[in-house]
Parts: C-alpha cells; structure tokens; sequence
C-alpha cells in the first residue's frame, strides 16, 4: 500500500447554508466520479475536511448515509479552518477524508424506541441518525428528539425539526435556555436536561443517543438513569481534538481509546471506563 | 550558608509568612525516601542515591551520586526544608516559577534567587507581573555557577531581597561594558557572511520544543505569538524558516527585558547558543538607552516608556 | 568465532557510502555536545564521549518536519501534488540500541489499519548500524523497561567495542549483511557485554499503580515542577505525537506534519476553548500512561526504552525515571 493516507480527496461545495449567526452546513460531492461511486459511510462517522492554505478539522458527517449525491458537513465559526471555510462558496474546493471512526449501531438500533437529545451546535451529529431512522421508519418504534439551545437563532436546521415532526410516532420537543425565546417562540423555555425530566419519556425498548456541550450531557445523563435507561443504551459522540484521524498522531488518546479509531461513538458504559479526560 | 537558608525558610513556615519555598533540591545522599517523601521531595534520581546507579563493573558514570541533577522543590512544611539545598549546579531561575497556576495555587511563596535571578523579578514587577509585597525573596550570595555568565557577574550578593544569606568571596567588581559583551563582540567581529551561516547552523538544529521559552521569566503570554494562528505571523514548523522567525521574533520580545539569566541557552537540549541574541540586544539597550534590564529598579523600561530625547522619531 | 573490524575500516567504510550518495547519520559533536546528526564526512564519527547523543535518530525515520504534500489554488481549483518518492538509502551508524528499538515499536501505531507509507518508506531505505553500550550515566535505565545494552530490537548490525580500535560486528539482518559483506575478518575475540544500568524501578509495580492510579493524589505533586516545554518529547526515540499544518502564501503551499508534544498546553485546546488537560500535572500524567499503558495494551510494547533523555533534557530533572521511581517506590506498601 503506497498510498498517503493524509492526503484528501477533492470535493465541490454543491450549497452552503448558514443556519445561524455563525454555523453553516456545506454540501460536498467527489469531483472523481469513481471515488463517488466508491464511497460509502455509516452514520455516526466523520471526516477530516480541508481548506486549503489554512488546515484541517474533522467533522461528523450529518448528512444520511442515505443520500447519494452529496456529503454534509457543519461547523461552527471558531478557529483558523473553520473561517477559512466560513468564505467558501459553491463551486469552491474543499478536501475531504474519511470516512473515520466508528458508527451508531442502527442495525442493532432495529426495533427499539430512539430517543434523541442534542444541545446546540451538536444537533448535526444527531441529524444524520434521525434522518436515516425516518428513511427506514419501519425498523424502529417511536421517535422522541429533544433539541435545545441557548436561543431561538442558535437552532440550526430549523427547517429540518417541522419535516420530522410530520412522520408518525415521531415527537419532536424544542427548548431555548430561558431568556433566549423570540415573541413566537412555540417550543418549550428551560434547559435541555430539565425539558427531557418533563417530556414524559419512556424508557421502554428505548436507546438514546445524548450529544452537546459537556455541561448539558452531565445533567441529562442522570435524568436518563432515572427514568430508567441503563448504561449501555446510553450513546454519546466524543468530540475530542484531532488532527491526523487515523490513530497516529496520538491527539485524541483518552485513557486506552483513541477517540478517532474507537470512537467517536461510545456507549455511557464505555465513557464511564474511560478516565476523566476528554 | 545551607543551615542559614534552612533555618530561615523553617522559621518563614512556622511563622506563616509564606505558604511555600521555592528552592533547589538534591538527593541527600544516603537517606531513604519514604512514600510520604514523593509528595514532599518528588527528586530525580532517588533510586539511583538508594542503590548506586554505577557497579563496579562499568568504566564510567558520569552525572550521578554527587554530581546529580539539582532541580526545583517546594517546600511547604517546615520539618521538609532540610531538602533545600545549595551548592554550585544551583542553575535554575526560580523566578519562573512565580508566574505558573501551579505554584500559584500553594499559596504566599518565598523564592530563593542569585544575584541573576533577581534582576528578572525586577523586570516583572515593573511590568506589573509581579507584587513584590506578596512574595518573600531569599537572595543567595553566589560566587559562580560556572555558567559562562559568571564571569561577567556583578551581583554576586543580590540586591532587592528580603535577605542575603551569606557573603560573596569574589568581590561584586564593576564590570565594563566590554567584558560583558565580549562574547557578542567577538562575535560580530565576524563577517555579515559568516555569521548568517553561523545562524543557519545554529537554527537548523532547532526542534522546536520551546523549553526556551518554557524557562525563561519574561515570557509570560497567556498565549505566545507562535500559537496564534489567526493570523499565523510565524511558522510553528521547525524548519529554517520557522527557526528563525521563532528565535528572532523571540529576541525583539526580550530587547531590554532579558535579563541575562541564560537559562534559555542551558536548558536547550540541541545546544543552540541562544544567549548571543540576546546579548546582542542587551547590548543596543545599553548602548543607546544607558538600560540594563533588572538593574535599576527605578529606571523607566526601554520598551514600555518614551523620551523626547529618544533617537527615533516615527512615535513622535 | 567472531567477525571483527577495525574502527579505520569503518571510518573509510562511512566514506565510501557518503561518497557515493548515500546519507550517513552517527553522533557527532556539536559544540561540544554529542548529537545525532547527518554526516559530511566519516571524520565527524564519534563513537565516545558521552553515554549517548542528546536528540535520538526518530528524525531520520519521522522527521521533525515532514511534507505530506503540495497544494495550488485556483479560481474554483485546487491542485494537489505528491512529494517526489523517497528513493535514497540512509545508514545511521553508532545508533544505540535505545534509539533503534523505536522502529518496531512505532511500526505498531503507524501501520494500525492505516498503513503511514512515508514511515514506512523511510524504514525500508534505513539500515541501522547500532554500537552495543559499555558506558552509562545516571539516566540511563534502559534494564528498568526490560531492554539492555546490546538489545538487537529494530537493528540490522551490532557493533561491539573491543580494545585497541577494534570492534566486533554482529549483523543481525540481511541488511546489515550485505552492507559489510567483506569487510570483516573472523576472531576469537568476542566482546564481553555488561549488565547495563542497574535496575532504577519496579515495571510491574508501575503497572500496578496505573491500573487504578488515575485519580491519584501524586499526580500534581509529581509534575509540580514541570514547565511544560516539550524537550521530553522531541529528544524522546518513541514520542510520535504530531501536528498537521499548512503552510504557504500566494495560493501555494505545502501541507505538512511537524512534531507536536502532550506536554503542551495546546495540544488539547478545542476550538470553543474547553481542555481536557487544562493543567500540567494532567499533561505529564497522559505522557506517562501513553507510554506505560495506553501503548502496550494496544500494542504488546512499551513506548520507552530506557534512553533516559527526557530527563537528561528535562530543564528541570523531570522525565520518566523520576515519575515512575516515584511510582514504584510510593507503591511498596
């Protein structure tokens, strides 16, 4: 094998979207038809992505495994490549690669009641899995998405939560930390953890999966425990800093697990193995 | 002077002056370390003082038993400060430590210095990196580290401290200008030519592991400009290139602040002879501002006040 | 029966290769400190002096800046260009045997799914010439971490010192062979190979300690006096941490990895500003559990061995040996 690992492939932005006052979701495609053809990826997993001149930064991939003629990523506008790529537009180049990591488990997934629950930025991580659920309702029961943010402009795919809230035995509950609500605000005011505790959830046949800022995972996994979810139908995505994506450059090592090869996806049983430091 | 330094340090923790000592340890030869010790005297070559490193057998072994590393130590009860040593491999500018969470979050300190080090803390306080009324300097009379900046000492018995343990043999003699320079001047005697491939020698081996920067007081930054990267004004790449625009950048951040302790040029594990930068800057503060950095508490620093008299104009 | 040589002959050996364009690297003084460095001439050998050179040979096998390729933008256009092939031979000579063991052991994390070609490469077109130890100073402690002075992990020749400028030559590989295929002369002298540095700490009693020592209390008080610059980690032969940057200005550039170190306060800083290791004493612990736990129950290996040179270059006495006598001493109970 002489190929370089490092080395991404080229892909065009087909659209850009900004969701908020500083998140945009991109949509790529290979511009090599053969490596389009070829690629295939699990949702759950990510991609190191590339703006040339200034670096790279991995991201999950949110769009549905489904989908054919495109990838999607989102980012927040943070750091060097995050603002380098804040100005790309479409047509412009990116570099990709991936896909990385390990995936939701949706086939084990199969039957059960899944519950969502993101905080924020985290949402497109989340979305890729609803979205593959609802392409396959059939194989799993009832939904329950619970997506919270700061404020009501901090919601990204706002135009997703209404689509999903129209498939049967889907629920979708939305909150904004009070104080962040605009006069029109329909959703619920109150912090993620406490707007879950209220939502009347089932814990029956159920598997959740909880991504967001530390904080907000902190305090929703008790209220998880306590209606009853157990530790190992407890998922989580890791966001830990990388660089190389292919368990090398030793930057995402927590404990025994190098985030980017075992993870990102880790049960709350795993995460409670691993040590504090992450 | 070991049992003055000790017993003024006992008596600073028992009087509650001061949470922690900021000091040199050494292995005390022949004394076992209990566990209870890690936490207290956490020293580098422990085992090697409890069994000796070198059999018979070998030819050499150079570096232990006596000659072991001396390192920092942080007292913080009074029945530990026997660990506080004091002999000629005391290199370290303690001073660095001041600014560190670590050490900070021990309380009040107290902190043993030369002569040399001292002059950093004068440089801190005068940019306001320091309240001198909140730490407790111990100055130590030192005659010479066998450092090649000992031969130009001229603090000898420093100046600035709470107190001065002990008395300098070699007499705190002026010293001119051109002996402290001599080893710059020497130096520049060299052609433009010679001296940029010294440079280009010099900087190729540099891996770009900052422990100059790490050791050295004056850098202080939350976040130094080479791990910015927005924009990125200097390649973290240790290639040439990024060598040379770390190491003079670096320079120029030091001009007139540098304080001559010379541990940035110890403490460099490929052997890049740092200290001729910056005594090529030390040099122009002196030459053109009369300044030495940590000198003259008094004196206005180069860097952060202006003169009408001042030879450039583009501030005026 | 042994084979032996004389030290002229190597010398006159290390000529001919440079001459005829193949790079040679061995210890050599460097204002007076022994480094590992690339060789002009067989004249800068030098195969005494101090216990070992103060870097390690990782920067002929992962250099500390690495080009993993080009790039060239246009408008709606992005060039990529490959590096040219590596195709040059490279002999590292005088290695000790503490530096060539890093090949076997960092093969593991850079051929874990993901084979890393460059590594690779460069470990292909490396041969290794390594100089049994008869000489150690207090930092050694190479018998700790269960290697030794002649230990022929990732060499493909062992050179042995012998009196009167004479040296034994063990080649281990078919490598090593063909490089000193009639140059040598059989002998009955043979070298005697001593003990190595005396045991400095427990392993198993570390071990023991990092199963359940996460949390332990030491920890700050172990890494107190740790500044946090990475000379540990850059004159380490197994520390393989590293950063990918691009580099560049008028639409081109290079996209590169350079090393990168646990020990600094970056190296985990997410963009939104939350670090897992926030603090020093979380940084040097990570070093010490990658190495002597983390690394070996992924990979059969330990990441160390026994070089001593973080602490020979540690600003402050700190480096592996003392954390973990620490370790090994605090765990007699």
């Amino acid at each position: 094998m002489n190929a370089n690992i490092y080395q991404p492939d080229l892909m065009e932005v087909v659209q850009v979207r900004q969701q908020t006052a500083d998140v945009k979701s991109v949509r790529i495609r290979f511009r090599d038809e053969e490596r389009a053809r070829a690629f295939s990826f699990r949702v759950g997993q990510f991609g190191i992505f590339s703006a040339f001149g200034a670096g790279e930064s991995p991201f999950n991939l949110c769009s549905s495994s489904n989908w054919q003629d495109f990838i999607e990523f989102c980012f927040r506008r943070t750091g060097r490549v995050t603002e380098a790529l804040w100005n790309i537009d479409e047509g412009d180049i990116v570099g990709f690669r991936g896909p990385y990591g390990n995936a939701y488990p949706m086939d084990k997934w199969r039957g059960k009641n899944l519950i969502f629950i993101g905080g924020g930025i985290a949402m497109p991580p989340i979305r890729c899995a609803i979205w593959y659920a609802l392409e396959n309702r059939d194989q799993y029961g009832q939904i329950t998405i619970v997506y919270g943010a700061r404020k009501v402009g901090d919601l990204v795919f706002q135009n997703e939560l209404d689509r999903w809230a129209e498939y049967d035995n889907v629920r979708v509950v939305t909150c904004v930390d009070p104080g962040g609500e605009s006069p029109d605000w329909k959703g619920e005011i109150g912090f993620v953890p406490t707007v879950v505790q209220q939502a009347d959830i089932s814990a029956e046949n159920a598997v959740a999966l909880v991504i967001g800022p530390p904080i907000m995972i902190q305090f929703t996994l008790p209220v998880l425990s306590k209606i009853g979810l157990g530790d190992s139908d407890i998922y989580t995505s890791l966001e830990n800093r990388m660089k190389c994506g292919v368990g090398k450059c030793g930057r995402c090592n927590c404990g025994p697990a190098y985030v980017c090869k075992e993870g990102p996806v880790f049960t709350l049983e795993q995460i409670k193995k691993l040590p504090k430091d992450f | 002077m070991i049992e003055t330094l000790r017993d003024t340090c006992r008596q600073l923790l028992r009087d509650g002056k001061v949470d922690v000592i900021i000091g040199y340890g050494q292995d005390p030869v022949g004394q076992a370390f209990s566990p209870s010790d890690v936490a207290q005297a956490f020293s580098p070559s422990d085992v090697a003082r409890a069994s000796s490193p070198c059999s018979s057998t070998q030819a050499r072994c150079p570096g232990s038993d006596a000659d072991g590393p001396v390192f920092p130590v942080f007292i913080q009860r009074p029945e530990d400060v026997d660990q506080l040593v004091w002999n000629n491999r005391c290199y370290a500018n303690l001073s660095v430590y001041l600014k560190r969470p670590e050490i900070r979050a021990l309380g009040r300190p107290a902190v043993v210095v030369k002569g040399c080090d001292q002059r950093a803390l004068v440089v801190l306080e005068k940019e306001s990196q320091l309240d001198r009324s909140q730490v407790h300097v111990i100055g130590m009379a030192c005659d010479s580290m066998n450092r090649p900046k000992c031969e130009t000492c001229d603090v000898h018995e420093p100046r600035g401290t709470d107190v001065v343990i002990g008395k300098a043999a070699s007499n705190t003699n002026a010293i001119s200008a051109d002996q402290r320079y001599s080893a710059i001047n020497a130096f520049l005697a060299r052609s433009s030519s010679e001296r940029l491939a010294y440079w280009r020698q010099e900087l190729a081996r540099c891996v770009k592991c900052y422990a100059c920067r790490q050791v050295c007081p004056m850098c202080y930054c939350p976040r130094c400009i080479v791990d910015k990267n927005r924009p990125q004004v200097i390649s973290t790449s240790a290639t040439l290139k990024g060598n040379f625009a770390w190491h003079i950048t670096r320079a120029f951040h030091l001009a007139a602040r540098c304080v001559g302790c010379e541990e940035c040029t110890r403490v460099c594990p490929m052997g890049i002879d740092l200290r001729l930068l910056n005594l090529s800057l030390a040099q122009a503060a002196e030459e053109n501002f009369a300044f030495r950095a940590g000198d003259d508490p008094q004196a206005e620093p180069v860097v952060g006040s202006y003169a009408l008299q001042d030879k450039e104009s583009f501030i005026q | 029966m042994s084979e032996i040589f004389s030290f002229a002959t190597l010398r006159r050996l290390v000529d001919q290769w440079i001459t005829e364009g193949r790079h040679v690297a061995g210890p050599r003084l460097v204002n007076d400190r022994l480094l590992y460095g690339w060789l002009e001439s067989a004249g800068q050998l030098t195969l005494d002096g101090e216990a070992r050179p103060r870097n390690s040979i990782k920067e002929f096998l992962f250099p500390r800046h690495e080009k993993l390729y080009g790039y060239k933008l246009g408008r709606k256009r992005v060039e990529l260009t490959e590096v040219a092939p590596l195709v040059d031979e490279q002999i590292v000579i005088a290695a000790r045997p503490c530096d060539a063991a890093l090949g076997p052991i960092l093969d593991h994390v850079f051929n874990w799914d993901y084979a890393d070609a460059t590594y690779n490469r460069r470990r292909e077109l490396t041969t290794l010439v390594t100089l049994a130890c008869q000489s150690y100073d207090a930092q050694c402690f190479c018998t700790s971490v269960g290697s030794g002075p002649d230990d022929p992990r990732g060499s493909d020749v062992m050179l042995y010192a012998l009196d009167e400028g004479i040296l034994e030559i063990r080649c281990l590989t078919e490598k090593g062979r063909r490089l000193f295929a009639g140059q040598t002369e059989p002998s009955d002298l043979e070298a005697q190979v001593g003990a190595g540095p005396e045991i400095r700490f427990d392993l198993d009693k570390v071990g023991e300690f990092l199963e359940g020592g996460f949390e332990d209390a030491q920890w700050p008080e172990m890494a107190r006096r740790c500044l946090g610059c990475g000379a540990c980690a850059y004159t380490c032969p197994t520390c393989h941490c590293f950063d990918i940057v691009d580099e560049g200005a008028g639409g081109q550039g290079v996209r590169a990895r350079n090393w990168d170190a646990c020990q600094f306060g970056m190296f985990t800083l997410h963009a939104a500003g939350h670090n897992p290791r926030s603090q020093q004493a979380q940084r040097q612990r990570q070093r010490i559990y990658h190495k002597f736990r983390v690394y070996p129950q992924k990979f059969g290996t330990l990441l160390c061995t026994g070089c001593g040179n973080c602490t020979r270059n540690c600003p402050v006495g700190l480096g592996v040996r003392p954390v973990l006598s620490a370790i090994s001493r605090s765990s007699t109970k």
